[in-house]
């Protein structure tokens, strides 16, 4: 019988000069989905630039030695194939959605932006305006306002999860040269930390020989390695408001240091903790009560979603009308209170297992979901067999353990509370 | 074959059957690439149905069908999304001009729950007025999420001014005094006049066997009996536009935006497929003419173009976020005479092949997911039958330089065109 696993069906090669590629061959439809990234996102950044990272990566395609912005945009455009690099908190990521005849193209322009890209500076200049302009329109957000500022009362400045006030960023983006840039890829880009997954209708070995034409013998600086420490709860809760005009929505934004990775022990018990507390507006108990009983929003949430290579914020998001904002979050915090007290009920956790079990067939029924899954198997370095072993690990987890994780990862009682709106 | 439909054509590996017992139309698109199934049924019933006093009814009643059934429930530990969310199903609901669409996604095993959910809620939804009033707040605050966003206001601006009689006058979402004041038994009542299988498409996508899927919807779907009286139709037709509109939206925010709207006609015109590519010349990529005209100038942050397709005529809009200390009338003024030009000049083989090619790969790229088939089979059915989903991309081949420069001329002219400025307000205005 054939072996169906990731494990069996996934090929795993390291070329020399250190790049990883993974392929998995999907046959279903004419396309081939690309994931990967390398290490030399905002966690690289120098302490006094906080835009470095992402002005490098968004420059990779303005323009190469071979040639400039525009004709690179024409030849992706006219196949409808899509290529993007973007800088994240620790790692550039690496993204392409082909049609299987368009991948040489799709591997050769990845190439040539992470190789030569010569960061021309009137290109420089319409970013940085592009940039400035986006910040000023992302302040204009209720929500934008409420997380930067709760990560402010939480992380120390400097730390990734700290997001700098926008004049600040703005600040830095200006003063930003092409020479700046040039440093930070020269130290940054190399093929060490490069992992590249490919999945879909594709023949393994074709795909590793072009990548491995294309890129088997780029040179660079040693991959750096990434270390953070963990960021302690705050003393106390707090709570602050950030005032703006013309809002009928508030968004309230309720965080602290969650001090949990992907690679901690329980970071599986903790995920199930939190889906049966706030990961569903529709079904978990925080939107049960919030949303469906009492109708005060339209969406509430809770979300370790900044728990990966870093330990970022446990954050809970309501958004509510002006008039029902003491009413919202008094009775958010009770609900979190009543969690931490009297932990998981059993039915809630078979659900939730049950849930997770099926939403993670789901999300490996389509290329990217399998191709995402499996670059981040690799960058935690838990293997490709960690997904076939994953939704056991999921059903293997009893009450004791959730609730040992709600009252290690839950703490309402040092809480920062950041409401942004018109008030 | 299953003795309870009549099956009406095969096309493109998608089957249509009718469901005999009541005149549902069922769509069968089976792919057995990952084991996993979408299901949606699609009512034709959207805001094109509404008017004065209960506008946003569709949504609301959207929301109430969540609220629960006799079978489904929160008293009895069965409510709808709880159910769901156990078997780690995507699922939601939305309401649009021209359709209402519930639908989830689910591992393939779990099939009949969906079947059996959809329909059950089609006849046996509470609506009850309790409900009525928790779920009110909730769109409430679902409609002021939207009024913090300056383009979305100025956009249902341009659609109230560019339409006086047509109902896409007014935002899906509703007027907010409409939303607060409906009754409960409005909300019965449109339930009780659309909501009946004569007036749904089902379709079901993704790994399951014809005739067990069949035998499932057949086991939920046929008792249901079809609707007493006819679906009532909407007959209200916009007058032709004589004349530009022109309007400002002033209040806080950081960027000025210009928009601007013409009427084009309906999905099913033979004009959509060029206008289609016109959108794509005009807005996808760098290297698309908005993007070289506006935004590589640093006139504009970004710029869109959007070929709405709906059952009545609709809108071709473009939207521009402008940069920091540019004037509207000189971003307006680009936008206008890249217009002209194109009225002037048919565009380049090349040029319109690039934007045939996003089109193409992009309905390959959707086939990936059985959600993202679902999605747009359920849109094509909506505004006008299942098979564009199957024709749309030969009707894109055959699209022409002189057709693109035939609907711009034809479409794009003064009289036709409403334009609206967001001036965001300075500080000391407050």
């Amino acid at each position: 019988m054939t072996d169906l696993s990731f494990t069996a069906r996934t090929k795993r090669i390291r070329l020399s000069n250190g790049i990883t590629v993974l392929l998995l061959s999907n046959p279903s439809n004419p396309t081939i989905s690309m994931s990967g990234y390398l290490k030399a996102g905002a966690y690289f950044n120098p302490s006094d630039n906080d835009a470095l990272s992402t002005l490098t990566a968004s420059m990779l395609n303005k323009g190469t030695k071979k040639r400039t912005k525009l004709e690179i945009a024409e030849s992706l455009d006219s196949t409808g194939a899509r290529l993007g690099i973007s800088a994240n908190t620790f790692t550039v990521s690496l993204s392409a959605l082909s049609l299987t005849r368009d991948l040489p193209l799709i591997v050769s322009t990845m190439a040539e932006e992470l190789r030569e890209p010569v960061f021309p500076a009137d290109e420089l200049e319409k970013l940085k305006q592009r940039i400035i302009a986006s910040i000023k329109e992302d302040q204009d957000e209720t929500r934008v306002r409420a997380y930067e500022r709760m990560t402010q009362l939480v992380y120390p400045v400097g730390n990734p999860f700290y997001c700098h006030p926008a004049e600040t960023v703005i600040e830095q983006v200006e003063r930003t040269t092409t020479d700046h840039l040039r440093e930070f890829y020269a130290s940054h880009y190399g093929p060490e930390s490069v992992v590249l997954t490919f999945v879909g209708d594709l023949n393994p070995d074709e795909v590793i020989a072009m990548v491995d034409q294309q890129l088997g013998d780029w040179t660079g600086p040693a991959a750096r390695q990434i270390a953070l420490d963990e960021t302690p709860l705050t003393t106390a809760s707090d709570r602050d408001y950030v005032s703006m005009k013309d809002k009928a929505n508030c968004d309230v934004v309720i965080g602290h240091a969650s001090r949990l990775r992907r690679t901690n022990p329980d970071y599986l018990a903790a995920i199930i903790a939190n889906r049966a507390l706030g990961q569903s507006t529709l079904s978990s108990r925080l939107g049960l009560k919030v949303r469906d009983e009492m109708g005060l929003t339209y969406g509430i949430n809770s979300s370790f979603s900044e728990s990966g290579i870093g330990d970022g914020p446990f954050t809970i998001s309501v958004t509510v009308s002006p008039d029902n904002i003491d009413l919202a979050i008094d009775t958010t915090l009770e609900i979190v209170r009543d969690y931490i007290a009297n932990g998981i009920r059993e039915d809630e956790l078979r659900d939730e297992q049950s849930s997770f079990a099926g939403s993670y067939k789901i999300g490996l029924a389509t290329n990217s979901g399998m191709a995402n899954q499996i670059v981040n198997a690799e960058l935690y370095g838990f293997g490709v067999e960690y997904i076939d072993e994953l939704p056991s690990q999921i059903a293997a987890l009893d009450k004791a353990a959730i609730d040992e994780a709600i009252r290690k990862y839950f703490h309402p009682e040092v809480a920062t509370t950041v409401i942004a709106g018109t008030f | 074959m299953n003795q309870s439909f009549q099956k009406i054509t095969e096309y493109d590996g998608i089957t249509e059957y009718r469901l005999l017992s009541n005149d549902m139309k069922v769509l069968l698109v089976p792919r057995r690439a990952a084991p996993v199934a979408a299901f949606m049924v699609v009512y034709r019933v959207g805001s094109r149905n509404e008017a004065v006093g209960h506008t946003g009814a569709t949504h609301l009643l959207e929301h109430m069908l969540f609220k629960g059934t006799p079978s489904y429930n929160r008293q009895n530990g069965t409510q709808i999304a709880a159910v769901l969310q156990r078997q780690g199903a995507v699922f939601n609901a939305d309401t649009w001009f021209d359709r209402t669409r519930y639908y989830e996604m689910l591992p393939s095993d779990q099939i009949e729950l969906a079947i059996h959910l959809e329909a059950d809620r089609m006849r046996n939804s509470f609506i009850a007025d309790e409900d009525r009033q928790s779920e009110m707040t909730v769109v409430r605050n679902e409609l002021e999420r939207g009024e913090n966003d300056p383009s979305r206001i100025l956009d249902e601006r341009l659609w109230s001014l560019a339409f006086r009689e047509h109902p896409y006058h007014h935002p899906t979402i509703g007027w907010r005094s409409d939303v607060e004041g409906i009754p409960t038994s409005r909300l019965k009542d449109f339930y009780d006049i659309y909501y009946h299988p004569n007036n749904a498409t089902a379709i079901l996508v993704g790994d399951f066997d014809d005739e067990a899927a069949l035998e499932l919807i057949a086991r939920h779907f046929e008792p249901i009996p079809r609707s007493a009286h006819p679906i009532p139709p909407m007959y209200t037709v916009e007058p032709v536009q004589e004349g530009e509109i022109r309007f400002i939206l002033r209040r806080a925010g950081q960027l000025g935006i210009v928009e601007m709207g013409w009427h084009i006609p309906e999905s099913a015109h033979t004009d959509s497929a060029a206008l289609a590519v016109l959108d794509h010349i005009l807005s996808a990529g760098v290297t698309s003419r908005l993007y070289q005209a506006l935004v590589e100038t640093q006139l504009a942050v970004s710029a869109g173009a959007q070929a709405f397709q709906f059952i009545d005529p609709g809108l071709f809009t473009i939207d521009i976020t402008l940069h920091p200390g540019i004037e509207h009338a000189e971003a307006e003024k680009v936008a206008l005479q890249l217009i002209e030009t194109l009225k002037q000049d048919e565009a380049s083989e090349s040029e319109l092949q690039k934007a045939k090619n996003i089109i193409l790969t992009q309905m390959i790229f959707l086939r990936d997911s059985p959600f993202g088939v679902i999605s747009v089979i359920g849109e094509a059915e909506a505004v006008t039958d299942w098979k564009l989903f199957v024709d749309w991309p030969r009707m894109i081949e055959r699209v022409t330089a002189a057709d693109v420069k035939r609907v711009v001329n034809t479409y794009f002219t003064e009289d036709n065109r409403t334009v609206g400025y967001f001036i965001p307000k300075n500080e000391e205005e407050f």
